[in-house]
């Protein structure tokens, strides 16, 4: 008995399908663990090796052995095989694996349906444009492939074989759109997604020490979008509040232990802003909203320090709309016990911090005026903003203070709440991005890491929580034009405006592009795609109703595709030329002349003339402007087709001529 | 691949209406929409499983991508369905008669598939019973020889049987096929069995040669008026270059007498065994140019010589006694 998928795979298949392997795998070299990449391609090469006859067979015997190290050397690696990259990792490993057992038609087959499988993974770590269009090569590659070993034909050029594929895929292309449309989908997930931590994503962390945000300030990556739906305020209001930090050790900020927020205690003195925000996965859970968010979002709950707080980390694409205050009055009853938080200075720390501090405290009557001497002092002494600030030792604030006097953000942020805590005055630190740049094409607001900042919250009686920026004071340029304003290092440079006006069209119009793909492509979720079907407006409310639409137009897709298929593959209609010769062929034979299947015309001609004792000079012509026409070049002419047809059809038997 | 899963009262009612959608034809067949059928392989099966799975994950991570890419290889897949069937629809196939072999030796059936349309047609397959199959590319408005070779188990007259013409091209998700019923006539001889006591029914009735004239003997003895039909291979070209016209040579030979193949000289016990003396028989009569005549039981052949009575002879042999004639060759033991 025979079975196809039984028969032995040909050396081609086992080559095409390890590169389609490796252009799967690719983008996985780079986070996968160096001995997982190492051991694929390795595997690879001895089955590339053993094709071509320069090794032998992986045995059995030792195979059977190799899989289980191979397992284990997983497990050992992140003490747990479930999970997005321990998960990876074996399917990799495991993979390796059936490389080196590959014989069959049957294990090529498998192999190429684990490349298709692969390529979904790439989409756990990353969903942006370019992610995509690899993806779509390397489907291209793996399709051609899976075409090649069904083809059992040797001698179909690579080209060919490259134009069957894309035409597969780009033939599949329509009904992949109708079915992500029309797929009624379900709100996820359906088991427990492990919480993991992601690394190697950039933004702002849960700590702040001298020198954390300088370095995030060279990220030219998009923090978030906003769109809004009421004016833009002004640059100098775009304070987007992220992480609060209140404990201090004499060096490093971090966040105090959450207390949810029971009821907003704010007072609000200005019209609301609405807006709509894109965040990029950053893996923490944060949320950040326009100073001072007013709503609690769903899966996410308000911190009492009024950080938006999310219940899962953000490590997909995150859409939220949003309502914020821009002046109010925050916490005028703060608890006693958190006001003592905000006041802590640790002892035997930054001691002329504290001295300066306390000698403010003696001289002004108001806390106010002790805000207003700080920033003074920065406007009037000279201090420097820079990116590049002197290192610092234990003392920072003091060394910043007194000494080096060169800072970013994060020095006068931090030097300032020390110096209020000094004087009495409760302060935290408020991390986040501060601007945004103006995108004309998409009118939204591009919030990059570039933007990320540092300010102050101090607590004044009666006022309740205060938002002052020290850096305003030492560089108002950074809070009203942006960084790239406020330094002169072209480290900074980042605003796309600032480039050829050309180029920052281009840019705008890209960043629009993967403004778009976020919002109409990543985010198309069952809220979004109810929104998408009501207003096509074509009544598709129900499951039902998507299904019937999706049975519709895939019966209207295949069947344009049929009737295509249809006209193009049917036989050819014999041209004109034939047929007139046709024509003339029957009227010879009713007459007695009946051409055999095997008679040139030559011959049949010849025939006639001797069977008739008679010369026909009129289809002689005939037959030599046919045989040109037929079989010399150059001369399927229109002038020439048309005399033919005048010399048929002016050609007429003559009476003698009729056989007896 | 249906006969694991579907009941024996169904099957047959399933191959009743495909016989009855599918005439035997005796020279070309057509595969048209009626003709053809296409189910998803077993790897159509894995495909689906996988797709499957893909679409639990995507929902479970609400991952658009991964959403896309589950739908972009679900097309994939709708589309080779249609793709698969398309590249059989429409062939000409025609099976030449085959010709007649003994049995033991290997049976060449010779199909020829034309390709009237304008589409390529990769990896077609044309596959009899669980043989290995044979594969062709057809370009468009071409014809293609496929052969398809079978051993030849047992004599008899057959006709052929459960011969699919097949394509899994271009994804290998899909089967499709269509069956061939040819109405051609398959031929196998039986086996010849030569042994001494042959040899001695050949001498006994070796006595008193004659001379005879015939093209084929060791003398030359003269010539004579070339008549039509006659081999060229013996006509004198150097009288012809003289100008006396077309003139046979002619030989002398020691034409061997006349036999009788008779089923009752025959040693072997078995029936078959008989028939495989006898076909020995017929086949050294004819090489050794004797005149013969065959007798079986019910059956008389008179003697005659020629490669005409030869084949009937043997064909009186294969089929006789067959236990059904014209049945579908089978070529699995």
């Amino acid at each position: 008995m025979h079975r196809i998928a039984e028969e032995t795979a040909d050396k081609q298949a086992i080559l095409a399908v390890s590169l389609s392997f490796v252009v799967a795998m690719f983008p996985h070299f780079f986070h996968l663990p160096l001995w997982v990449s190492g051991f694929a391609l390795m595997a690879l090469a001895w089955r590339g090796a053993q094709a071509r006859g320069w090794l032998w067979a992986m045995p059995k015997w030792l195979l059977v052995p190799l899989v289980l190290v191979g397992g284990i050397s997983v497990f050992a690696q992140y003490w747990t095989i479930v999970g997005r990259e321990p998960g990876l990792a074996l399917l990799t490993v495991m993979a390796s694996f059936k490389f080196l057992e590959s014989k069959t038609h049957r294990d090529i087959l498998i192999l190429v349906f684990l490349c298709y499988f692969l390529l979904a993974t790439h989409f756990l770590f990353g969903q942006t444009i370019y992610i995509a269009v690899y993806m779509f090569i390397a489907l291209i590659i793996i399709t051609t492939t899976l075409v090649s070993i069904n083809q059992r034909d040797e001698n179909v050029v690579l080209s060919d074989r490259l134009k069957v594929a894309s035409r597969l895929i780009v033939l599949s292309i329509p009904i992949m759109i109708i079915l992500f449309i029309l797929v009624p989908r379900i709100p996820g997930p359906i088991w427990g997604i492990t919480q993991e931590q992601r690394g190697g994503v950039t933004g702002l962390s849960d700590s702040m020490s001298p020198g954390q945000i300088s370095d995030l300030i060279t990220s030219n990556e998009v923090a978030f979008r906003v769109k809004f739906d009421t004016d833009i305020p002004s640059q100098e209001q775009l304070y987007w509040r992220g992480p609060v930090m209140v404990n201090f050790n004499g060096r490093t900020w971090k966040q105090a232990k959450h207390r949810e927020l029971n009821s907003l205690n704010l007072t609000q003195t200005s019209n609301p802003s609405r807006y709509t925000v894109t965040l990029e996965p950053h893996g923490k859970n944060w949320l950040f909203g326009l100073d001072i968010p007013t709503q609690i979002l769903p899966d996410s709950y308000m911190s009492s320090e009024y950080q938006l707080t999310s219940n899962k980390a953000i490590n997909d694409l995150k859409r939220y709309s949003l309502e914020s205050t821009l002046q109010y009055r925050l916490e005028v009853n703060e608890s006693f016990d958190y006001l003592m938080l905000a006041s802590q200075f640790p002892d035997n720390s930054n001691p002329k911090t504290w001295a300066l501090g306390q000698q403010w405290a003696e001289q002004f009557d108001s806390d106010f005026s002790i805000v207003q001497q700080a920033l003074q002092m920065f406007r009037n002494q000279d201090y420097v903003y820079t990116l590049q600030p002197p290192l610092l030792g234990q003392n920072s604030s003091d060394e910043f203070l007194f000494s080096t006097r060169r800072g970013f953000c994060e020095h006068y942020a931090s030097s300032f709440a020390l110096l209020m805590r000094a004087a009495g005055i409760p302060s935290r630190i408020v991390t986040g991005y501060q601007g945004g740049e103006y995108n004309e094409v998409g009118e939204y607001l591009i919030v990059r890491q570039s933007d990320a900042h540092a300010w102050t919250e101090v607590w004044i009686d009666d006022l309740g929580w205060i938002r002052v920026d020290p850096t305003a004071a030492v560089s108002p340029d950074r809070i009203e034009s942006g960084l790239d304003q406020a330094l002169n290092d072209t480290l900074a440079n980042f605003k796309i405006g600032k480039r050829n006006p050309l180029i920052g069209q281009l840019l705008y119009n890209w960043d629009n592009i993967q403004r778009s793909w976020n919002e109409w492509v990543l985010n198309y979720d069952p809220r979004k795609q109810a929104r998408f079907l009501n207003q096509l407006g074509l009544g598709i409310q129900s499951w039902g109703d998507m299904v019937i639409a999706l049975v519709i137009c895939l019966m209207l897709i295949t069947g344009g595709y049929w009737m295509v298929g249809w006209y193009r593959d049917r036989p050819a209609k014999p041209a004109e030329y034939e047929l007139l010769i046709n024509r003339l062929l029957k009227k010879l034979a009713r007459s007695g002349y009946q051409r055999q299947p095997s008679e040139y015309m030559d011959e049949f001609l010849q025939r006639i003339k001797q069977e008739q004792r008679y010369h026909d000079e009129h289809l002689a012509q005939i037959f030599q402007v046919y045989n040109k026409i037929k079989y010399a070049r150059g001369y399927q002419k229109p002038t020439v087709l048309k005399r033919f047809r005048q010399l048929v059809n002016s050609w007429q038997l003559k009476g003698d001529n009729t056989r007896k | 691949m249906l006969a694991s899963i579907v009941p024996t009262a169904m099957r047959r009612r399933i191959d009743q209406w495909i016989a009855l959608r599918n005439p035997a034809a005796r020279d070309v067949i057509q595969l048209h929409n009626r003709r053809l059928y296409i189910l998803p392989t077993r790897f159509g099966y894995l495909y689906a499983l996988m797709l499957f799975v893909l679409l639990l994950a995507s929902i479970n991570y609400q991952n658009s991508m991964s959403y896309a890419l589950t739908f972009l290889l679900t097309a994939i897949g709708i589309i080779s369905l249609w793709q698969t069937h398309r590249n059989l629809l429409g062939l000409n196939i025609r099976l030449k008669t085959p010709e007649a072999v003994f049995q033991g030796e290997q049976l060449t059936l010779n199909f020829e598939i034309e390709n009237p349309q304008q589409n390529i047609r990769y990896a077609i397959g044309v596959q009899y019973d669980q043989q290995s199959p044979a594969y062709s590319r057809v370009d468009p408005q071409h014809k293609a020889k496929l052969e398809l070779i079978l051993p030849a188990l047992k004599r008899g007259l057959y006709k052929p049987g459960g011969i699919t013409l097949f394509t899994r091209y271009p994804t290998g998700l899909f089967h499709a096929w269509g069956w061939l019923k040819f109405d051609v006539p398959i031929l196998i001889y039986p086996q010849p069995r030569f042994d001494h006591q042959l040899e001695h029914i050949l001498m006994e009735q070796h006595s008193g040669k004659t001379t005879v004239d015939m093209a084929d003997g060791d003398d030359f003895a003269g010539l004579r008026e070339h008549r039509q039909g006659e081999s060229l291979r013996h006509i004198s070209w150097k009288a012809y270059a003289q100008g006396r016209g077309m003139l046979t040579k002619t030989f002398q030979g020691h034409a061997n007498p006349s036999l009788w193949i008779n089923w009752s000289d025959m040693s072997a016990n078995s029936l078959e065994g008989k028939l495989s003396q006898m076909t020995a028989l017929v086949i050294e009569a004819q090489q050794q140019g004797r005149k013969f005549g065959m007798k079986l039981p019910g059956i008389d052949i008179e003697q005659d010589s020629g490669s005409a009575h030869r084949a009937l002879c043997l064909q009186h042999l294969a089929t006789f006694k067959q236990n059904q004639e014209n049945s579908e060759l089978s070529v699995s033991e």
